[in-house]
């Protein structure tokens, strides 16, 4: 596996890429006591490629993708979106930006309490001024195994299928980028497989219009990483490593290699 | 267990102003009434007492009701708020006993410095009222302050009243079995429990009735204000009723109300909201209910009474309506406190919840109105319900001084007060979601 800190270069004449970062950093707090979650990362996501970012718990996976989706402002670095650099927009415009391009899927789901499964998946239509497309939703939510469930609230699903709710919302809108923290973390390996395959095909699938969509994955999961093309893993906030076309022992064996680092690293910093 | 009370007392801090405000001010009215009842103890008139013990008892009485509302209304609305932590805290180990001790632990400090505050400005207020009927010469120039154990009772009182209302609201939140399900959490805690129903219909039939004695008997009284004081009540007490089953009727009304709304995703947001969790906004539209009923009520009664009023009656009717003007000015101002409180409180328990609606793609200005369209949601219901309660007061007081059922002037004063209390309402929903603005927290 390469050690370089680029999943792959832009051709200069080619369409550019769906998502690139450049000098990524992210600091919370201040002083003493501040944290450095993002210690500045380049990575470029071209379109139609599906990666899989991976790293030990607190390594800044989950801030890396805020700040690529613009819901945080990056301390410092650029974050461009299909060849625009969007970091200095204002709440207003990143909002839009979100509401049109990109599709969430949070750690923690974040349903609303009081709309239904179906009035969940629709929302981001409604809030971009849309009437959801009702034959869409259903399609959604039967491609997550949830065809039967459309009517319950959330508080009257289970957390793998509040999850897999999550995950139909995040595609709703056919949005070209895809960035989902463990979009498979509460769910058993046989759901996780269906939800794996659907990501997977939304970037292969070549009925979406202008080519696949790029999907950016959080995962703690080897055999969730293997679904992808190309995985990045972050230590401490930093890029310690990219594998392309990954196999779950693979990846495995790295995070094994992953953790002696760090607990290498955590030794030497004690003494 | 006190020092987890006072822990999670600083970390609520808003859901507890809701409490301290709603108990200081109830302190400070009632005891300022309670202070005519104990000035009739001193040197006074058979009349003065007469005039001090009917203020005090006729007016710190329909006081009392609403503040007792208020008060376990409130504590009620904080605890329920609650019942995520709770589980939390239940699922951690501790026995719904302890859970419910810490409930009470919060609300006995919140309500003991309240009512404490609270009996300190009534000794104040009280010396004012007095000095306000010896000015109007309604009582003696001889009246005295009685000495501050009316204000310190009332607050003693309070603090057991606010105790009885957490309490109650605590035991339904800790008694089920340990667990995290969410307070957000729509069906399930939807039922309408039995005291509410029970408490509305007999509330609502004494109001009623009190309505039929002024048609049927108190009319023919030879005292012009044996009718007023029959149905001077009835309005109030049928919209208490109404405020006992609001999460009933908000969630059923607000299903009319939805078209009303419009089809922007803040009005669906609104709509979904106010159905699946009138449990939440009920708290709102209780007030709202009240505080239309009882302005409109004793606003158009007076105007009635003007201009029907037999000769000879100056005396009664300087006494009748100073009575009805203070009344009308401790409910308006009370209710008012109760609405943008409890509106501040709500909206600060969903800040979560808000700042979730904008990770989903919302803008800011979506946010805030959405929250507006729920506020007008319960605004025209509580209004509408309002002013049929009204009726209760106006009809049978109107029939009983020949205008019929329709009073003959002053029409203009329920659109008045109507839109006044909408523009409350709204007005507190605005300042509360600006308050919790959710561009801050957690992104993940
Ligand atoms: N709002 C915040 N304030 C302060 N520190 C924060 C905040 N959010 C995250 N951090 C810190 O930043 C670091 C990276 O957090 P992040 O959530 O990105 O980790 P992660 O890789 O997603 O971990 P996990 O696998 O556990 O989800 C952590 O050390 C965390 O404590
Ligand atoms: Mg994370």
């Amino acid at each position: 596996m390469g050690m370089n800190s680029h999943t792959s270069q832009p051709t200069p004449s080619g369409p550019p890429p769906a998502l690139a970062v450049r000098g990524l950093a992210r600091t919370y707090g201040e002083g003493a006591g501040a944290v450095r979650a993002l210690a500045g990362i380049d990575l470029t996501f071209p379109t139609g490629t599906f990666t899989a970012v991976m790293g030990p718990s607190g390594s800044g996976k989950s801030t890396f993708l805020t700040c690529a989706a613009g819901l945080e402002r990056p301390s410092e670095g650029r974050v461009v979106i299909a060849g625009e650099d969007v970091t200095d927009w204002s709440e207003e415009d990143r909002t839009r930006l979100r509401r049109e391009r990109i599709g969430f899927v949070f750690q923690s789901f974040h349903l609303m309490p009081y709309l239904t499964a179906a009035q969940n998946v629709g929302l981001p239509q409604r809030l971009a001024g849309h009437r959801p497309d009702r034959k869409r939703v259903q399609a959604l939510l039967d491609r997550v195994g949830l065809g039967d469930r459309a009517g319950h609230l959330p508080a009257e699903l289970s957390g793998g299928q509040q999850q897999r709710v999550a995950i139909a919302r995040a595609l709703v809108s056919d949005p070209a980028v895809i960035l989902a923290d463990e979009p498979t973390g509460a769910l058993d390996s046989a759901t996780a497989h269906e939800v794996l395959a659907l990501l997977r095909s939304s970037v292969d699938d070549a009925g979406h219009v202008g080519g696949g969509q790029t999907v950016v994955m959080v995962t703690h999961d080897p055999v969730a990483a293997a679904y992808a093309d190309t995985v990045v893993f972050l230590v401490d906030g930093r890029i310690a490593g990219t594998m392309a076309r990954p196999t779950a022992d693979a990846v495995a064996g790295q995070l094994a290699h992953l953790d002696e680092l760090v607990a290498e690293h955590s030794m030497g910093a004690a003494s | 267990m006190m020092r987890l009370a006072l822990a999670s007392l600083r970390h609520r801090a808003t859901a507890s102003t809701a409490t301290f405000l709603t108990v200081l001010l109830g302190t400070a009215l009632m005891g300022s009434f309670a202070t005519l009842a104990q000035a009739a103890t001193g040197p006074v008139s058979s009349t003065d007492q007469d005039t001090l013990v009917i203020m005090g008892a006729v007016v710190g009485g329909w006081g009392a009701l609403i503040v007792l509302f208020a008060v376990v209304s409130t504590v009620g609305i904080t605890v329920t708020q609650r019942e995520t932590e709770i589980g939390l805290l239940r699922t951690v180990g501790a026995t719904p006993r302890q859970a419910a001790r810490l409930v009470r632990a919060e609300t006995f400090v919140v309500a003991v410095v309240a009512s404490a505050a609270g009996a300190l400005l009534a000794s104040l207020g009280g010396r004012a009222l007095l000095e306000m009927l010896r000015h109007g010469d309604v009582v003696a120039d001889s009246v005295r302050y009685q000495g501050g154990a009316a204000p310190a009772g009332t607050a003693v009182l309070i603090v057991l009243v606010s105790l009885l209302g957490s309490g109650l609201a605590a035991r339904r939140g800790t008694r089920g079995p340990a667990s995290i399900t969410p307070s957000e959490s729509a069906r399930g805690s939807q039922r309408l429990r039995a005291w509410r129903v029970v408490a509305a219909v007999l509330l609502a039939a004494y109001g009623l009735a009190m309505g039929v004695v002024t048609v049927t008997v108190t009319a023919h009284d030879p005292d012009p204000y044996a009718a007023m004081s029959t149905s001077g009540s009835c309005a109030i007490l049928v919209s208490l009723g109404l405020a006992c089953v609001a999460p009933w009727l908000l969630r059923h009304l607000s299903v009319v109300a939805k078209p009303l709304l419009g089809s922007s995703a803040a009005a669906h947001l609104a709509a979904y909201n106010t159905r699946r969790r009138a449990h939440l906004l009920s708290g709102v539209l209780a007030p709202v209910v009240v505080l239309t009923a009882a302005s409109v009520s004793v606003l158009m009664a007076v105007g009635t009474d003007s201009r029907t009023r037999p000769a000879g009656f100056e005396q009664d009717a300087r006494t009748i309506n100073l009575l009805n003007n203070v009344v009308v000015g401790m409910v308006v101002l009370f209710a008012a406190v109760v609405v943008v409180n409890t509106f501040a409180a709500v909206v600060a328990h969903r800040r979560a919840e808000l700042h979730r609606l904008w990770l989903l793609g919302a803008t800011p200005g979506q946010v805030e109105s959405s929250v507006l369209a729920e506020a007008r949601v319960v605004a025209g219901i509580g209004v509408v319900l309002g002013l049929v309660a009204s009726l209760a007061t106006v009809v049978p007081f109107g029939i009983a001084r020949h205008e019929g059922v329709v009073p003959d002037g002053e029409l203009w004063l329920p659109v008045v007060i109507a839109v006044g209390v909408v523009l409350l309402t709204l007005g507190s929903a605005r300042s509360a979601v600006r308050r919790a603005a959710p561009s801050t927290g957690a992104v993940r």
